[in-house]
């Protein structure tokens, strides 16, 4: 069951489209890392799900309807800019937290206190930025949340607190909760997502299952005696994203099907052909330097 | 500390590098036949990677006949040691590091009687005096 649903979500601000006709399904148990450049949309995607910003047009739903007062009971939500209460202690948001969710629990509560080195007397205004998204994110667990919804969830956070975030996420989808979240740390979605959407200016330009896309995405590199030619058959294949010719040297980015399109290659009699596998960060880069498909791109 | 050394960096995707891993395991005997395997959710966390990529690395671990998974139970290395499917798995994994030298070798352009010979050397450096039934025919 796809638990979270944006179908077709547009947001335009005047002129300026900021999430443009956006689709993307998470199941249930699923952990989906969204990525993105600056502005590319995530933020706002995350805020019209849940109905803080009215959508110019799409259809929201999280298990099944749209979000309401009732949904909220059963999901957390970690804004990109925490929304904590300068004036308050820890130990009052916790309290607040208590009286707020019926879901609150008390005991997961501590845990996760102690598990961010949390001092419970401090007032937020007195916290640094990262205990302070560590409040946050120890609040949004304590529901123990079936859909969780988390905007740059370890920004500020030390390197060993942002591990304790990811193991959260992976905790928490093992146990069948629904996971989206937002990261500008390649190294984070590759360890807790097995699903991976990338937004470019409004666009879902990628989006799949993190091992099937590297298992899928490689480059597909020939080298020749002479200058390389131009394979006129391959240049209009759906399966790649891009030729890059170079001298002797020719490079296709493929989608898939890599031994195919080696083989292909390997018939213009080249001096060697080699397959070479790409990391996440290097799909994500392909992926948001390309030409978009449909112009309209600046 | 868990016995599997995963690089989530790689652009292998982690499932299979799993899958590897076990079977190295198995084939090492630091799993042995019977053992019990974590559960998916803990193993997840002691490598600190998705719960349904570890679950698919066990699926495809069932289904090459390493592992069974009892429900209820959990997973375990299949018991009969020595068994044609984990000879088979291990042989899997050294046909697939084979493979990819011997592209390599190929891209490097060059020709197949120097890529055997370059083979032989090998062989002899690595299984000096425990394989007898290779041997050398060019030094």
């Amino acid at each position: 069951m796809n638990t979270i649903s944006i179908r077709n979500l547009t947001k335009r601000y005047g002129e300026q489209v900021a999430v443009d006709a956006l689709s993307l399904e998470v199941e249930s148990g699923s952990v989906c890392g969204l990525l993105g450049p600056n502005g590319a949309g995530k933020s706002t995607a995350f805020k019209c799900l849940l109905g803080l910003i009215r959508p110019t047009t799409g259809e929201l739903a999280i298990s099944g309807a749209p979000v309401s007062p009732s949904t909220f009971e059963s999901l957390a939500y970690v804004p990109e800019k925490n929304t904590l209460y300068e004036w308050m202690t820890v130990k009052e948001h916790f309290e607040l937290c208590r009286r707020t969710y019926a879901r609150f629990d008390a005991a997961r509560a501590s845990e996760l206190a102690a598990l961010f080195k949390l001092d419970s007397g401090k007032k937020i205004k007195r916290l640094s930025k990262g205990q302070q998204t560590a409040v946050a994110l120890a609040l949004a667990f304590s529901i123990r949340p079936p859909v969780l919804v988390l905007d740059e969830p370890a920004s500020g956070l030390d390197p060993i607190f942002q591990r304790t975030v990811l193991d959260l996420i992976i905790d928490a989808a093992a146990g069948g909760a629904t996971v989206l979240f937002s990261s500008h740390q390649i190294g984070q979605v590759e360890r807790a997502a097995d699903r991976v959407a990338i937004l470019k200016n409004g666009k879902l330009v990628l989006d799949g299952n993190l091992d099937t896309l590297k298992g899928d995405e490689k480059i597909v590199e020939a080298v020749f005696d002479l200058d390389a030619l131009s394979p006129n058959g391959l240049a209009s294949d759906p399966r790649i994203r891009r030729i890059v010719r170079n001298g002797r040297i020719l490079r296709a980015y493929v989608r898939s099907g890599s031994e195919e399109i080696a083989a292909s290659l390997e018939a213009l009699h080249p001096k060697s052909v080699s397959v070479y596998d790409l990391s996440l960060e290097d799909i994500f880069l392909g992926a948001v330097s390309d030409a978009a498909p449909t112009s309209g791109d600046a | 500390m868990t016995i599997f050394l995963i690089n989530p960096r790689s652009g292998v995707p982690i499932y299979i590098q799993l899958v590897d891993q076990v079977k190295r395991a198995v084939a090492l005997g630091t799993l042995s036949p019977g053992e019990q395997l974590p559960t998916v959710k803990a193993l997840a966390l002691d490598l600190t990677v998705n719960a349904n990529t570890v679950a698919r690395a066990y699926r495809e671990l069932e289904r090459d006949r390493v592992i069974e998974t009892s429900p209820g139970r959990g997973s375990f290395v299949r018991s009969e040691p020595g068994s044609g499917e984990v000879r088979r798995a291990i042989e899997d994994v050294g046909a697939s590091v084979l493979a990819d030298a011997v592209r390599e070798t190929r891209s490097l352009g060059l020709e197949r009687a120097t890529v055997t010979a370059l083979f032989e050397r090998a062989l002899d450096r690595w299984f000096n005096g425990t394989s007898s039934e290779i041997s050398p025919e060019e030094k």
